[in-house]
């Protein structure tokens, strides 16, 4: 397949919708309250609870002991699907993203947000000219369980980043340490990104969706300083001298 | 205001209760007034470990739920003035702990001592982060495995992001690591993670490294933390890791293989 055909017959387009949403305003943190009171709701109207969408509201709490996951997976018990969180720290955002859900902001200041989500989304030229600024430099050791993306641009890490943990960029990702963990690149689909490391052990890595595991890599590679990226549809990794 | 020093892994099976009550016996040997608090609410060991089962009326959960006052849950150490323990509930869970009340025991606990000592469970949920919420340092016990190492790191990420000091973007949470059940001969053959690996990965200050002894059993099954023990290898490099805390510098100890002696070959000397 050429890329040609891939530009004249596009997969989709992008739309901008307002569909109805349920909102979950939470007022406790406490997943045995919430799990009680949703078994209530559900033998009332059982219809109500056949996969339906929820936005989970936690502006008005204090959360610093939300245990997200785990509310989440009170709420799929009860067939309702968390897609989204509003409000909260950063850490609650972060651990939204981590899960798969989307963060919105706090109602208050939604209303300059909503206004941007209805302009039409950029073209695709307009992307790649963006992709470059933003991006976000982390300095530290990236621990197992924590997860650092930089949704627009490159991603530097001045650091190791250890088993267990995940980095995410819409553009390149450069690891000035070891990579012991998952490296995903190109997350939005650009495909000319590429992942540095100055010592190869991940778990995973990826570019545009295209992915190796630690075993698929020749192990001559392995705890050297290489360059990843995207050669053919195929993930190549070459030592970096 | 007392130093709050928080004993946490992970991983469990560590060592974390072993130590928490090595190293705060260790500080009140050095005179320092201190208590240990067992977080691990419905699997109470410290208690054991200190060798005051028997004596346990009170414990932590009463006092946050305001049935008792914290003089009448401490136990005063039989063997040292300066150090009191404050059990943990073995009848109820971790969800009988709240936030609001374990900050008002640390507050009240901070007027009168100078180490407040908490003993964390194992895991990452909630009593995990209680434990180390309110804490100034964190000492992370690992054993050199891989399994325990990661776990750490993944206690680590906590640290800097779920403890009050993370919360209120004040000076981190100093993290310190000791490494238990260190045998330099497992080591050297390859059987297990070696020191450089361990701080290499987890890339915190080392404050103690405790060999694999037989003294440490032997401490717990009688109920005298193993410092105590000041002839056994572990007791001595428990003191050498409170003197650390403390700030004083000690060479590292017991990480190196040891070369057995011709006699001791022939007769089979074992370590204590």
């Amino acid at each position: 397949m050429s890329l040609k055909v891939d530009q004249t017959a596009t997969a989709f387009t992008f739309k901008g919708g307002m569909l109805p949403m349920t909102v979950m305003e939470l007022a406790s943190s406490d997943p045995e309250r919430i799990s009680a009171q949703l078994a209530g709701k559900l033998s009332q109207s059982p219809a109500f609870f056949q996969h339906t969408p929820v936005v989970l509201s936690v502006e008005k709490l204090d959360d610093t002991s939300l245990a997200l996951e785990r509310l989440c997976a009170v709420c799929r018990s009860h067939k309702l699907l968390p897609v989204a969180v509003r409000g909260g720290s950063e850490g609650i955002k972060q651990s939204a993203w981590a899960l798969g859900l989307g963060w919105f902001p706090p109602q208050e200041s939604r209303e300059s947000r909503t206004l941007a989500s209805v302009t039409p989304p950029p073209s695709p030229s307009s992307v790649a000219q963006d992709v470059g600024h933003g991006g976000r430099i982390f300095r530290g050791t990236v621990r197992s369980g924590q997860q650092i993306s930089a949704a627009e641009g490159d991603l530097v890490v001045v650091g190791a980043v250890n088993a267990g943990a995940e980095v995410l960029a819409a553009g390149s990702i450069h690891v000035y340490g070891p990579l012991r963990g998952r490296a995903l690149a190109g997350i939005h689909g650009d495909r000319d990104c590429g992942i540095f490391c100055h010592e190869l052990h991940a778990e995973l890595l990826s570019v545009a969706g295209n992915y190796k595991r630690l075993e698929d890599i020749d192990p001559s590679l392995l705890d050297t300083t290489v360059q990843v990226r995207l050669r053919d549809d195929q993930l190549s990794i070459e030592a970096l001298v | 205001m007392a130093r709050i020093i928080v004993v946490t892994s992970g991983k469990g099976g560590v060592g974390k209760t072993t130590s928490a009550a090595a190293i705060a016996t260790g500080l009140a040997l050095r005179g320092n007034k201190t208590v240990v608090i067992d977080f691990d609410v419905g699997l109470r060991n410290l208690d054991l470990i200190m060798g005051c089962e028997r004596r346990v009326v009170y414990d932590l959960v009463n006092v946050i739920q305001g049935e008792a006052g914290l003089n009448q849950a401490m136990i005063r150490d039989k063997r040292s003035d300066n150090l009191y323990i404050l059990p943990a509930s073995q009848t109820r869970d971790k969800d009988a702990l709240t936030l609001e009340g374990v900050e008002q025991v640390l507050e009240k606990l901070s007027e009168d001592f100078d180490y407040i000592v908490c003993d964390s469970p194992a895991g990452i949920e909630r009593g995990a982060q209680l434990a180390m919420y309110f804490a100034d340092e964190a000492i992370v016990v690992t054993n050199p495995e891989v399994s325990s190492v990661r776990d750490s790191d993944r206690i680590l990420g906590l640290l800097a992001s779920k403890t009050r000091r993370a919360e209120q973007a004040q000076d981190p949470v100093i993290e310190r690591l000791l490494i238990t059940r260190y045998d330099p001969n497992r080591v050297d053959s390859g059987d297990m993670l070696n020191l450089e690996d361990i701080q290499e990965i987890l890339a915190i200050k080392l404050i103690g490294l405790i060999p694999e002894s037989e003294a440490v059993l032997r401490a717990s099954n009688s109920g005298v933390p193993v410092t105590h023990d000041q002839d056994s290898d572990a007791g001595q490099a428990y003191s050498d890791t409170v003197a650390r805390l403390l700030g004083d510098e000690k060479p590292l100890r017991f990480h190196q293989l040891q070369k057995k002696s011709f006699l001791s070959r022939i007769f089979g000397g074992g370590r204590r």
